[in-house]
């Protein structure tokens, strides 16, 4: 960039917010104007795919239902518990290995084999091993998620420039105004993403485990409501955890949008 | 030897603060079990508020040296002094230090980098902005103060850089080829800023580059190395009058100047 | 990233990493078959591993016929899946306009777990393998269309504007030209489209299946017959392995290609 643009102050912000809705906005008219038509030609029956309007009132019927909001309840605390246990778990073992460069010779290309695995096919080994718990939910949780938060870990301390770290050194910084003042918002925009991500991970592990085998739980309801044929109630819930995960999805990616600047 | 000039601005008194010393200087390091010498026998005597080039071949260790000369590397062999004392770690009290990516902090204004320096030692937020918009104004920064780097041209990045150098008035100031990465016209206007910078604040100024025409252009004193292992195979006084202009770059005696350097030079970079 | 630079005389009386991760490897599969015969481990919880493998031989023909039923639907997943979402992410991806509306939604709705609808194909299609299909086809579809459509954005320019200065036509343009600059993508696509086929798969057949390897896990799990349990999940890891495996031996056939290839390259 020339110093003139620079001077004159040209820099487009990109239209991030405003277009992004629209799209949303679009997206959902297409949905439901499918859905209808779909049941206006005659392509599904009512019983197999009922109309938007009952999904939408069943929807709004459920979030004032004591039971559901139990089950919500349970779910929300199940991943909350995970997610809280993952994050600075994988955040620290992954410094720790990544301080060490033998260490990450030898163990990086495991952790990257073991995220190859598909976490989903172990959930019968952790039932096998704890029953059908709230803990072995959350074990579970814990296990699809600590992988990427791993990964994406390793990621961001390898975007850490040495340059920045030789410029504090260089200016008398102590290791922890080294770690707190540079590493820490270097890292940051990759460690949100990985929030982002691992909270991905994190939900459809425990959704997952839920609609498997549990007691309690959103996917237990969404597993009872589809064996039963209670399709309005099936469908309202999808919606309802959909329209939850977006907004959790996109609140983060706001945030990453804030700090994509500070990528180094 | 700067002229002394009738100047309303403050300058950096020319005592015993900014002088440079290096004696007996030798590094060698070895990777994978073998020994390379990186440099011999260095000694340097820099006077305060001079403007010192060092000038040399690529990889002969004229970067080294002066991280060296920061305090962020250590010699094998040999002493640093800055201001009489040795120098065994950053100082950025002694010597404020300029590099060549700018390296400045993506998630800091212009000012807060400036600030940075004193923000690592508690000095109070309203005292620390107030030296930092004053520095970015030396460096002709006013107004920018609330830019991101990534909305800054690579000169304007160098001069907060620059600035950031400053902030703790050291009374030397080390730069390692701070305009290497900018376009020519860059960086002859950035040469004449850093000069004029100089001639305000009065300070040491040691400028490690590759360029002759920087080297001729900008010293008082040009030191000229060889090629690995580095030796100092010249020192050459600069005698073209200041203020320097770019018409001076046209004259005979700059082109003696350059050539003397490149014959130095062109017999090194090709053993 | 390290400040340390450790001395380089240290470095050669080292271990190489590969030796140890071999010889971590080994103290796992040692420690599995030693501590739960010491029972230090509940034998519910981590069968011996010659228990493990001992009731996979012994029961070869149920998970040989189990697995043949789960191959079959991922075959045909993954041809709707990858297929239609490699074609469709060639054509997309070269439309700049449905690039720029379909990525962002993509990648909002990656946020949702596709998990929740599995419900909804076995209401609508029964417990057969169609609603396994249905699933499993969509769920690997979206990541090949999207890969396929981001990794047509790195085929070099140049090689549509020389394209376009001979008046190719468009479907010339996509076969001659895209197509082939393309492989190192597509394969790329093909590997996480083809993953997630096979989880899709696996996970429909344990949620609410009648046959297929995921179904026989299950079956096993509630029979609490822990060696069996872990014998299937041993087959469906050996078969995410394999297809790994088919997918490099496709990427090291087409080598000369991709390194040909801006994106080639930059995948190598």
């Amino acid at each position: 960039m020339t110093d003139a643009a620079a001077e004159t102050g040209i820099r487009r912000q990109r239209v991030g917010g405003a277009g992004g809705l629209v799209t949303w906005a679009v997206a959902l008219a297409v949905l439901f104007g499918t859905w209808q038509a779909t049941l206006a030609l005659g392509l599904m029956q009512p019983e197999l795919l009922p109309p938007v309007g009952d999904v939408l009132a069943t929807a709004f019927d459920l979030v004032r239902r004591p039971s559901f909001l139990g089950h919500v309840g349970v779910t929300l605390a199940e991943i909350s518990v995970a997610f809280v246990i993952a994050v600075p778990l994988g955040v620290l073992l992954g410094i720790a290995i990544s301080e060490s460069p033998y260490w990450s010779q030898v163990l990086k290309p495991i952790v990257f084999l073991i995220f190859s695995i598909p976490k989903t096919i172990f959930l019968p080994m952790f039932i096998l091993a704890f029953g059908i718990t709230f803990g072995q939910k959350v074990g579970f949780g814990v296990f699809s998620t600590i992988f990427i938060v791993l990964i994406s870990s390793f990621s961001a301390l390898e975007s850490i420039k040495s340059d920045h770290v030789r410029v504090a050194r260089a200016y008398g910084a102590t290791r922890s105004q080294i770690a707190w003042r540079v590493y820490l918002p270097s890292m940051a925009p990759i460690l949100l993403e990985a929030v982002r991500l691992a909270m991905i991970f994190n939900l459809t592990g425990i959704l997952l485990a839920e609609m498997y085998a549990s007691r309690a739980g959103l996917g237990q309801l969404i597993a009872n409501w589809g064996e039963n044929f209670m399709l309005k109630e099936l469908l309202a819930g999808i919606l309802l955890i959909s329209t939850a995960a977006i907004l959790f999805n996109e609140a983060v990616r706001w945030f990453e949008r804030k700090c994509e600047h500070w990528r180094t | 030897m700067a002229e002394d000039k009738t100047n309303t601005k403050l300058r950096v008194v020319s005592s015993l603060a900014g002088a440079v010393a290096v004696r007996g200087l030798g590094h060698t390091y070895n990777t994978s079990g073998r020994v390379t010498q990186a440099l011999a026998d260095i000694e340097l005597d820099i006077k305060p508020g001079r403007f010192v080039v060092i000038v040399g071949p690529s990889g002969c260790g004229k970067s080294s040296l002066l991280m060296m000369m920061t305090g962020l590397v250590a010699p094998t062999s040999g002493t640093i002094l800055c201001g009489g004392q040795p120098m065994t770690a950053p100082d950025p009290d002694r010597v404020g230090v300029v590099f060549q990516e700018a390296s400045l902090y993506p998630w800091l204004t212009a000012q807060d980098n400036v600030e940075f320096p004193l923000s690592l030692r508690g000095i109070p937020k309203s005292e620390r902005a107030a030296r930092a918009r004053d520095k970015l104004a030396l460096v002709g920064l006013t107004g920018f103060e609330d830019r991101y780097p990534h909305e800054l041209s690579g000169g304007m990045k160098q001069r907060v850089s620059i600035a950031r150098g400053l902030v703790q008035n050291p009374p030397i100031l080390m730069l390692d080829e701070p305009f290497a990465a900018l376009d020519e016209q860059t960086r002859i206007s950035m040469g004449d800023e850093l000069l004029r910078i100089w001639e305000e604040t009065g300070k040491t100024v040691i400028f490690v580059t590759h360029s002759l025409t920087e080297a001729a252009y900008l010293a008082d004193e040009i030191i000229v190395m060889s090629a690995r292992p580095g030796r100092i195979i010249d020192r050459i006084e600069v005698d073209l009058p200041r203020p320097r202009t770019y018409a001076m770059m046209a004259t005979p005696r700059f082109a003696e100047l350059r050539e003397r350097i490149w014959n130095q030079i062109k017999t090194q970079a090709s053993e | 990233m390290t400040l340390d630079i450790s001395s380089p005389a240290a470095a050669g009386r080292r271990i190489e990493p590969g030796t140890v991760r071999a010889l971590l490897g080994l103290g796992v599969l040692v420690a599995w078959e030693v501590l739960p015969r010491a029972g230090l481990i509940p034998s519910l919880f981590l069968p011996p591993l010659s228990e493990t493998l001992g009731a996979l031989v012994s029961n070869w023909r149920d998970y040989g016929w189990h697995l043949l039923v789960s191959l079959r639907a991922i075959g045909v997943s993954m041809l709707i899946a990858c297929g239609l979402g490699i074609v469709g992410g060639l054509l997309a991806g070269s439309i700049v306009s449905v690039r720029r509306i379909a990525q962002p939604l993509a990648s909002g709705l990656y946020a949702v777990p596709f998990v929740i609808l599995y419900p909804l194909f076995t209401a609508w299609f029964g417990i057969g393998p169609q609603a396994k299909i249905a699933f499993a086809s969509i769920y690997g579809l979206l990541p090949c269309l999207l890969g396929t459509m981001a990794g047509v954005q790195t085929i070099d320019r140049q090689y549509v504007t020389v394209a376009r200065s001979l008046r190719a036509t468009r479907w010339q343009m996509i076969s001659r030209v895209l197509l082939p600059a393309a492989i190192p993508t597509v394969l790329s696509a093909f590997r996480v489209g083809g993953a997630l086929v096979i989880v899709g798969i696996v996970v429909a057949e344990m949620l609410t299946s009648a046959e297929g390897i995921g179904y026989l896990i299950t079956r096993y799990r509630t029979l609490l017959d822990s060696p069996r349990v872990f014998a299937g999940i041993l087959v469906v890891v050996a078969l995410v392995f394999a297809f790994d495996e088919l997918v490099k031996l496709l990427e090291r056939r087409t080598r000369h290609w991709r390194l040909s290839t801006r994106s080639g390259e930059s995948t190598t």
